[in-house]
Parts: structure tokens; C-alpha cells; sequence
């Protein structure tokens, strides 16, 4: 015992020194399931016990992988990004590259044989 | 490693052997800390099935965090007390039905009354158990880890999760406490003859 606590003690000594010789045993029993218990904690597969901001970034992970990481991901987005945007934008606008295709075209305007002609020629 | 070369290693070095699938660590871990979560535990809530389960569940923390435990964070034993002291406090807390003020510093008891209380007590240690239950939860933990677990105020500061003169605060309040409840019990005990 420390010089310090046994000042701090003074008249309660004696009281203490009883107090830490009548200090409660576990039964014998109760220690040997203790035992069984570490044997067996020791023995099961390691259970990864991560906080739960980890474990969300862990399922984050996972899905970028299965994207094919960043790069495609960053790929994906452009890719929704434009297609809103052409999306949100007028029709008018995009007149220039689709005039070549009017409502009024048919279909051999742009194929001039047909799929039966193709296939008579014997292609 | 055999079991008897392990009584020199620390409780460290313990855990580690007992995360690396040690069988000889886990019966030394189970041997050395097993009392001491158990003893800490019956002091404070004195139901000895109640403590057992508390020092099993602490026990159990244990084991699993020591795949992950870091060396030189925090102490073993340090880590230990402070499971069970909240353990212990959480079964109070229940056994109360409701909030218990853990901060409020409640009055010494009347020394007179407690005596009279305790007058069926005949062992000097069962004398102090029953002097320590009746002071409040957070003097009788301070007092316990300090004077009967011998641990150091900065430890029970860390188990605590208060600061070293708040310790030292609760211990001086409990010590004169228990110096008005078992003041008027040495001369019953015996200790005016020693």
C-alpha cells in the first residue's frame, strides 16, 4: 500500500484492512464456467464489431466496386447528368441535329432497301 | 506457453497472447481477472448471483475486444472496473425503477441510526460493507476501487470518467462518512484494544 493512502486512511485502517480481508470470492464453479466461456470465445471466428458510420461505409464501398469503381461511377454520373439535361432542356434546341429525321420521313428515306430487298440480293 | 510462465506476464501481454489463440492465456486472464470483476461487482450491488453476472458480462466485453485491442490505450484492468462499475450502476439504476442523480451528494447518514442498524453485524469487514452501502453510489465506487481494490486516484479517475480531484473529492467525503458510522462501532468491534 502507498504511502499516500495509507495517510489518507488514518483511523480507517484497520476498518479497511478487514474490509480487504473479508473480500468476496467467486465460487469455484462460477470461475470454471469463466473459464469454459474465454475457451470458448477464443474458439469462435473473430467478429468484426465496427461502429455504425463504418459499417455504412463499408456498404459504400461495396457498391462502388460492384460499379466498377470511381472512374465508372464518375462515368455514370455524366452520363445521367447529360440525359437530364437534354431532358429538361427545349426540343427546339436540338431541331439542327434531328431535321434530317422529320415526322414526315419514311422509312426508306434513310434505307432505301428495304429488309426484304437486302435479303433477296442475298447479303 | 505454459500456464505457471505466465503468471510474471501483464495483463497486456495476456490479452494478446489470448487474441493470438493461446488456451494458456485465457485460464490466466479468466484466473486473475475473474475475482477481481466479481469482487468490485459484489461490493456493489451485495447479491452474489447479480455479481456473477455482471463480471460474466464484463468478462465476455473482454474477450471479444481482444482481437481488436490496442496496446498501451488503456489498461486491462482499468478497462475491466470501468465495464463493471457501469454495469453495476445500470442494475442499480434499474433496481430503483427510475433516474438516480449519480452527481447529487447526499448528506452524511446519522451515525446513530446506522449503528443501530448495523448492530446485528459482528465482522469488522461485514461492518464496513454495511458502513459503505449507505453512502452514495459514487463515494461507496470511489471508495472501493481506492481503499479495497487499491487502485490509484488517476485509475479511478479513468474508470469513473472524472477528473483526479473529483476523486479525490469523493473519497475525502466518503472516508468522513464512514469515520462518523464506524466511529461508534470500535469499541463493539474490538478495535479500542488493538
Amino acid at each position: 500500500m502507498t504511502d499516500k493512502r495509507k495517510a489518507e486512511e488514518a483511523g480507517l485502517g484497520p476498518w479497511f484492512d478487514a474490509g480487504r480481508a473479508e473480500a468476496p470470492a467467486p465460487s469455484g464453479d462460477w470461475l470454471a464456467r469463466m473459464e469454459a466461456m474465454a475457451l470458448e470465445e477464443q474458439r469462435a471466428p473473430a467478429v468484426a464489431v465496427m461502429p455504425e458510420r463504418e459499417s455504412r461505409g463499408v456498404r459504400l464501398r461495396d457498391l462502388l466496386r460492384v460499379l466498377g469503381g470511381w472512374p465508372a461511377v464518375a462515368g455514370l454520373a455524366a452520363a445521367c447528368a447529360a440525359g437530364v439535361w437534354f431532358g429538361a432542356v427545349s426540343p427546339a434546341t436540338f431541331s439542327d441535329w434531328t431535321s434530317v429525321a422529320t415526322v414526315s420521313d419514311s422509312y426508306t428515306t434513310f434505307e432505301p432497301a428495304s429488309g426484304f430487298d437486302v435479303a433477296m440480293l442475298g447479303y | 506457453m505454459p500456464y505457471d510462465a505466465m503468471s510474471d506476464s501483464s495483463d497486456e501481454d495476456l490479452l494478446a497472447a489470448y487474441a493470438a489463440g493461446e488456451p494458456a492465456a485465457a485460464r490466466a486472464l479468466t484466473q486473475r481477472l475473474g475475482p477481481k470483476a466479481f469482487g468490485v461487482a459484489m461490493r456493489m450491488l451485495k447479491d452474489r448471483a447479480e455479481a456473477e453476472d455482471v463480471a460474466q458480462e464484463a468478462l465476455l466485453r473482454l474477450w471479444r475486444a481482444a482481437p481488436g485491442w490496442r496496446a498501451g490505450e488503456a489498461k486491462v484492468s482499468t478497462w475491466l472496473y470501468r465495464v463493471v462499475s457501469n454495469l453495476c450502476i445500470d442494475r442499480i439504476r434499474k433496481a430503483r425503477g427510475g433516474h438516480v442523480d449519480l452527481d447529487a451528494v447526499a448528506e452524511p447518514p446519522d451515525p446513530a441510526r446506522s449503528a443501530e442498524q448495523d448492530l446485528q453485524e459482528t465482522a469488522r469487514g461485514a461492518a464496513l460493507q454495511a458502513a459503505l452501502d449507505t453512502l452514495p453510489e459514487r463515494q461507496k465506487q470511489a471508495v472501493i476501487l481506492r481503499h479495497l481494490e487499491g487502485l490509484s486516484n488517476p485509475e479511478i479517475a479513468e474508470i469513473m470518467d472524472i477528473g483526479v480531484r473529483a476523486v479525490e473529492s469523493l473519497t475525502a467525503r466518503g472516508r468522513k462518512a464512514l469515520e462518523g458510522l464506524l466511529g461508534a462501532r470500535r469499541a463493539e468491534l474490538g478495535y479500542d484494544d488493538d
